[in-house]
């Protein structure tokens, strides 16, 4: 991200460095309407950040209870996300 | 230690029991049918749907980790996907321990961790539905 001012206004450049489309399941796709999310990612991204941008590109979902997979294991916030890896949003399960 | 997790398409079977491994005493069997009502409301079915391989690897570890610390022989799980039938069979839970109450304690504690770290997912089939049998 680069922050330039000029005429006295604070300009942002958002540079995104990959784009995870994370899968939907169960109660969520069927809230959102949609197999997929995409959100757009900064290089430095982490589980979190995925968490936080869909709630952003869907704010229909109630994201209280979410937990995000990567590579089919369940991720800790702070986990880093890299491209080409496996992404899915995992709401409130009912199994068993 | 034995270990053993299958996701079947449809209703489960009975039950084959198979021959225990010297020193069982206790053999449990667990089985989750498909409820008529959800809620109060009839059903017809539930479609499951499941996120593999991260369900079975999850089944697996959760299994792994509950025979461990209960010192069991064998913990093996079965779960549907697709469409069960009301009345049907779609989750079978056996565990062969030394004694009764570690096997059923056990049990408790794996029927737990699966409805809180097993990503599947069921969804109520009503009368009248589009996808109904009817």
């Amino acid at each position: 991200m680069g922050e330039f001012a000029h005429w006295g206004i604070v300009e942002r450049r958002y540079s995104w460095a990959m784009r995870v489309e994370v899968r939907l399941f169960g109660p969520e796709r069927a809230a959102a309407g949609r197999d997929t999310v995409a959100v757009d990612l900064a290089e430095s991204a982490t589980a979190g950040d995925v968490l936080a941008a869909v709630g952003e590109a869907c704010p229909g979902l109630s994201l209280a209870a979410a937990r995000l997979a990567v590579n089919h294991e369940f991720a800790e916030p702070a986990r880093a996300i890299a491209s080409g890896d496996e992404v899915a949003l995992i709401g409130l399960v009912s199994g068993g | 230690m034995s270990v053993e997790v299958h996701i079947v398409d449809g209703a489960l079977g009975p039950y084959e029991p198979g021959e225990s491994t010297f020193g069982v005493g206790a053999v449990i069997v667990f089985e989750g049918v498909v409820r008529p009502a959800e809620d109060g409301v009839p059903i017809e079915a539930l479609d499951y749907e499941a996120y593999e391989p991260m369900a079975s690897r999850q089944i697996g570890a959760i299994a792994h980790e509950l025979a461990s610390e209960f010192g069991l022989f064998a913990m093996h799980v079965w779960h549907s996907t697709g469409r069960v039938p009301a009345g049907r069979c779609s989750f079978r839970l056996v565990v062969e321990s030394a004694h009764r109450k570690e096997g059923l304690a056990a049990c408790d504690a794996f029927i737990d961790r699966f409805k809180k770290d097993v990503p599947i997912w069921k969804k109520p089939v009503h009368r009248g539905d589009a996808d109904s049998a009817e």
